[in-house]
């Protein structure tokens, strides 16, 4: 987000169009929490940011086809305490629903997918586990015994 | 940047072909009568465009690192190795790096979604302070054309004023759209003081000067205290 402090020249009817060379503003791609439309992407933007700022952004930054965009401001909760009973802010943010053009579509991917834990065979980490597989097979009880606990004798 | 791998460009995860059934009519429409009205093309499913999305992978890692802890990252750019580029080829890399920190915030807040630990969170530290050096070598550019130009170090005009308090302080002029006999704000601001403030002005200086000596001095006990703790390192020290 914007967090530099940057002061912008004051615009009076007849200047040129204001254009920034680093522009420090990010755009964060969020997961909806509210099923979306296919050609939605939701993205959490800058306060500062307009909705033609973000279809520009995207358009020449990332050459994505923009046809609309929409914005809104969450409110963050402010009556949350700490260990202090000190008030802790939540901070707003501004949440901008961008549809694509051309008839693209858009599924938030699963970027946390389960991998195989695959160690090399002479490895540490190999023999780290052997030995907590082995340890767990001395915990559990002779299953001969069907379940009954030690406390009953035989 | 150094040792970073290629991402694959052309992957297509999220190319879904639109639903069977055509839903346009069914679309609740809550949004305000002026926005622009764009229902997705659910009718065009003979007109399959073989576009690559190619624009919004770029908020994503290289697929290969999803599900990983660690993610190897290269080193960051340090403002020596900057100062040697060009003009052109820092603002490029603003933008690769406005990109990357673009990605990494994506995985942070997806992250934080699904209640998993980021991995290698350390790159976003390394990005954001590549940028602040960028900002700084072309300040530095800025400021010498602006010296050599002009005879001025600052962008922005300003000049030494007194608050009426006493202080000294540097004033950044304003841009403000009537001239200041007119500005009721400003003119309500004292850029004088009273001659009863002297008194204060005289004691601030006695308090600024008391603690620097004070610090002045503890420094000299705490160098006494190391010598007579370890003699034989100040010797060591001498030579």
């Amino acid at each position: 987000m914007a967090s530099w402090k940057v002061r912008y020249p004051l615009y009076q009817l007849g200047n040129p169009q204001l254009r920034i060379f680093r522009p420090n503003f990010f755009m964060t791609l969020v997961r909806p929490g509210v099923p979306q439309p296919e050609d939605t992407v939701q993205f959490r933007i800058s306060m500062e940011m307009t909705r033609l700022d973000v279809k520009n952004y995207l358009e020449k930054i990332y050459n994505v086809p923009v046809s609309a965009v929409r914005t809104r401001i969450q409110y963050g909760a402010n009556n949350k305490r700490n260990h202090k009973n000190q008030k802790v802010k939540i901070p707003d943010y501004k949440v901008a629903y961008v549809q694509l053009g051309q008839g693209q579509t858009f599924q938030f991917p699963n970027l946390f997918p389960e991998k195989k834990e695959t160690t090399e065979p002479g490895s540490m980490e190999e023999i780290q586990k052997q030995f907590m597989e082995n340890e767990r097979q001395r915990q559990t009880a002779d299953p001969r015994r069907g379940g009954v606990t030690d406390w009953f004798g035989l | 940047m150094a040792a970073r791998p290629r991402r694959r460009l052309l992957t297509r995860f999220w190319l879904q072909a639109p639903p069977a059934a055509c839903l346009s009519g069914l679309t609740l429409n809550l949004l305000h009568k002026n926005t622009t009205k764009v229902e997705p093309l659910y009718h065009c499913k003979f007109l399959h465009t073989t576009l690559s999305q190619k624009g919004l992978e770029e908020f994503f890692d290289n697929p290969q690192n999803w599900g990983e802890t660690v993610v190897k990252s290269g080193d960051e750019w340090h403002a020596k190795h900057l100062r040697n580029k060009s003009n052109e080829d820092l603002h490029k890399l603003w933008y690769v790096l406005l990109k990357e920190k673009n990605m990494l915030l994506t995985l942070q807040q997806e992250a934080k979604r699904q209640h998993l630990p980021m991995p290698s969170p350390e790159r976003l530290e390394k990005v954001e302070k590549s940028m602040g050096r960028i900002n700084l070598v072309i300040q530095e550019r800025e400021v010498a054309l602006r010296l050599l130009q002009t005879g001025h170090e600052k962008p922005r005009p300003g000049e030494w004023r007194n608050d009426f308090l006493g202080r000294t302080y540097w004033y950044n002029y304003k841009e403000w759209p009537i001239p200041w006999y007119l500005n009721k704000k400003y003119n309500r601001k004292r850029f004088f003081y009273l001659p009863y403030v002297k008194h204060f002005i005289r004691l601030r200086i006695e308090k600024h000067l008391k603690k620097q000596a004070r610090m002045k001095n503890l420094e000299k006990k705490k160098q006494l205290l190391l010598q007579k703790k370890f003699p034989h390192l100040a010797a060591q020290s001498q030579n």
